[in-house]
């Protein structure tokens, strides 16, 4: 077994995951959709529209202040958006795609690699939709295109590392998932959507930068408007979070595929 | 020994474990510990202060850190802390301490190690190097700056951190400086300008003085009056004395004359009592007076108005010359930049540590996805 030999068999394999992915993506559509050509256009409005809403309703109700609310809540809402619907969706990924393991070139994490590029594609085609939007309505340029790129994929990096780990857990414990809900739904107020965390006292951002998607929204909020207040973020806090649900992710997936295996 | 040393490399290949996690960490072992040059720590903590919280900083430093530690600073001033801590991370502080000490040499010391020492000396690039080793640290609760200093000499991190702690001073004392300066000019210049209106005022009624021959104006017009009014009163009664004796004296009875002359007096009098403020008629002659007495009236209020304004600019100075003091803004030393005797960086243990967690986790991740991948081709 030298190197060489071993080279060609891993480029071989990562070949096939592509492929595997890539025919999972078209699956995973077909399969939420239905196969009309309508369908997939839904996967840009869901968002696009509670994004929408989301914005105008701060946009009625509050305005002073120094940003806009539409751009602060609706692009922020974009964003946990990729981190609801990953994390909502992470619970039936095994048991809904279970008979697909049968083949042998499927493997788990091929299915949620899927379903996260769905759901990044579709988010940040609204985003880009909506910066552009706001760009025509009312000439608002964001400060640093790339900080709300690297928010976007850190976000959904994020996701995807507690999802893994998400649906392992549901998938041994059936309660598990049901208090996903509730979790999401719990961490929408103080998952750095609504605040900045210079707005808040002293003790409060310390106890709010325990969040890693606080700062992954700081860092949102710094590409939009960064020269407009001083952000507070640690990236490699977040990288941290990142590394390590990835690591006990997909070493749980791969306990859970032996398990699906004995039944 | 070329085959020897090539199974030696395919062994290690096919450990890649070893290769990518512990080979990694054992290299930043020897560099930590055989090669890394020892680095020694001054650290010196300060508050800035108003002069109104004097007693209790001076008490708190008296008790060192554990006053600061339990936070008893009334009128610390966090802004000035922040733009301490701003200039002290700075280029322009970096200039300046460079400017006095050479900061070039004094990080490329001999027994500075390749990867630690101070390689570019540009004003930017040496700013950057200079943040990382400085850290000035403010405490928003108890408001105390920590100011840490690295070098490869004992001696250099204290003439450092006391050389920063010097220009850290002198611009708190050019911030105080400025603000108190500020505050009173904004008050001498009220003061000027009522000066000058009192000034004004008063060469108005001096003026109008000369003009009107006239000292008193309303003192004038009222002793007028009252003259004319005594003349007529007067006259009256010689009328009414006439009007009696006549009823009893016959008309031609020269003792009438008498009366009959006083009455024709004061009527005259009247008169050249009542030309005296006029031109030619009486009707001009009370238009006159008042608008003469308007005039004045208005000269004497502005002249009351300029001195209330400068009473008031005088109390105003007064109380900015308080608040001034009260504004003096100090830099107070809690901890004494140290010597220091053992070298507390680099931080081997933890640096370590933490090297080989985040290659095994990376190491982890990446197993795992390249298994992964392989299972596709199997």
């Amino acid at each position: 077994m030298n190197l060489r030999a071993e080279l060609a068999i891993i480029g071989r394999g990562a070949r096939m995951q592509q492929r595997v992915i890539g025919a999972l993506i078209i699956r995973e559509l077909g399969g939420r959709f239905g196969r009309y050509y309508f369908g997939y256009v839904w996967l840009f409005i869901e968002p696009m529209l509670l994004g929408a809403a989301i914005g105008l309703l701060h946009y009625w109700r509050d305005r002073p202040t120094a940003f806009g609310p539409f751009e602060f809540f609706a692009i922020g809402y974009i964003l946990f958006f990729v981190f609801r619907g990953i994390l909502n969706r992470a619970p039936s990924a095994i048991p809904g795609n279970q008979a697909l393991l049968y083949h042998r070139h499927v493997t788990l994490p091929d299915i949620f690699f899927a379903r996260h590029i769905i759901e990044c594609i579709a988010c940040a085609g609204v985003l880009i939709l909506m910066l552009f939007g706001l760009y025509v309505v009312d000439g608002s340029i964001p400060e640093s295109p790339i900080k709300i790129a690297a928010a976007m994929a850190l976000m959904a990096l994020l996701s995807q590392g507690l999802a893994f780990l998400w649906a392992s857990m549901s998938y041994a414990v059936d309660v598990a998932g049901r208090f996903l809900q509730a979790i999401t739904f719990l961490i929408l107020p103080i998952g750095g959507l609504f605040f900045l965390v210079e707005w808040l006292p002293v003790w409060a951002q310390e106890i709010m930068l325990w969040i890693p998607t606080v700062h992954i929204f700081e860092l949102l909020r710094d590409g939009q408007f960064g020269s407009r207040f001083r952000a507070i973020y640690d990236l490699y806090y977040v990288a941290g979070w990142i590394v390590v649900t990835h690591l006990l992710g997909l070493a749980a997936l791969r306990i859970t595929r032996q398990r699906i295996g004995l039944e | 020994m070329p085959e020897g040393q090539q199974n030696w490399l395919k062994w290690l290949l096919r450990k890649p474990f070893l290769l990518l996690v512990i080979l990694p960490t054992l290299l930043a072992a020897l560099y930590f510990y055989a090669v890394a040059a020892p680095q020694y720590v001054s650290e010196a903590r300060f508050v800035v202060n108003s002069r109104s919280s004097d007693a209790n900083a001076q008490m708190s430093a008296m008790r060192g850190l554990a006053g600061a530690a339990l936070g008893g600073f009334g009128g610390a001033a966090s802004g000035e802390a922040n733009s301490v801590r701003d200039f002290l991370t700075s280029l322009d502080a970096v200039m300046e301490a460079d400017a006095r000490l050479d900061l070039i040499s004094l990080w490329r010391r001999p027994e500075a190690d390749f990867l630690a020492r101070l390689w570019d000396t540009e004003p930017e690039l040496l700013t950057r190097y200079y943040n990382s080793m400085v850290n000035v640290t403010l405490d928003p609760t108890t408001n105390v700056t920590t100011l840490r200093v690295r070098s490869f000499r004992p001696q250099d991190s204290l003439t450092l951190a006391e050389a920063l702690l010097e220009s850290a001073e002198a611009l708190v004392n050019r911030l105080s400086e400025r603000a108190r300066n500020d505050t009173l000019r904004l008050a001498q210049q009220e003061i000027d300008i009522a000066e000058r209106r009192v000034l004004e005022s008063r060469s108005a009624m001096v003026r109008f003085r000369e003009q009107e021959r006239d000292l008193d104006s309303a003192g004038t017009a009222q002793a007028a009056v009252a003259l004319r009014g005594q003349l007529e009163a007067a006259l009256a009664q010689a009328r009414a004395e006439l009007t009696e004796r006549l009823q009893f004296m016959r008309p031609d009875n020269p003792a009438l004359q008498v009366t009959r002359n006083r009455i024709e007096a004061l009527e005259r009098q009247i008169v050249a009592e009542r030309s005296r403020h006029t031109d030619t008629t009486a009707v001009v002659d009370n238009a006159v007076l008042s608008r003469q007495l308007a005039a004045y009236e208005r000269l004497m209020l502005e002249r009351q108005f300029a001195d209330q304004q400068l009473a008031s600019a005088t109390a105003s100075l007064e109380s900015a010359r308080v608040e001034a003091q009260r504004q003096h803004l100090y830099l107070a030393r809690i901890v004494q930049p140290n010597l220091a005797v053992y070298p507390l960086y680099p931080r081997k243990l933890t640096n370590l540590a933490s090297i080989f967690v985040v290659l095994a986790i990376a190491y982890g991740i990446g197993w795992l996805l390249i298994v992964g991948m392989r299972e596709h081709a199997a």
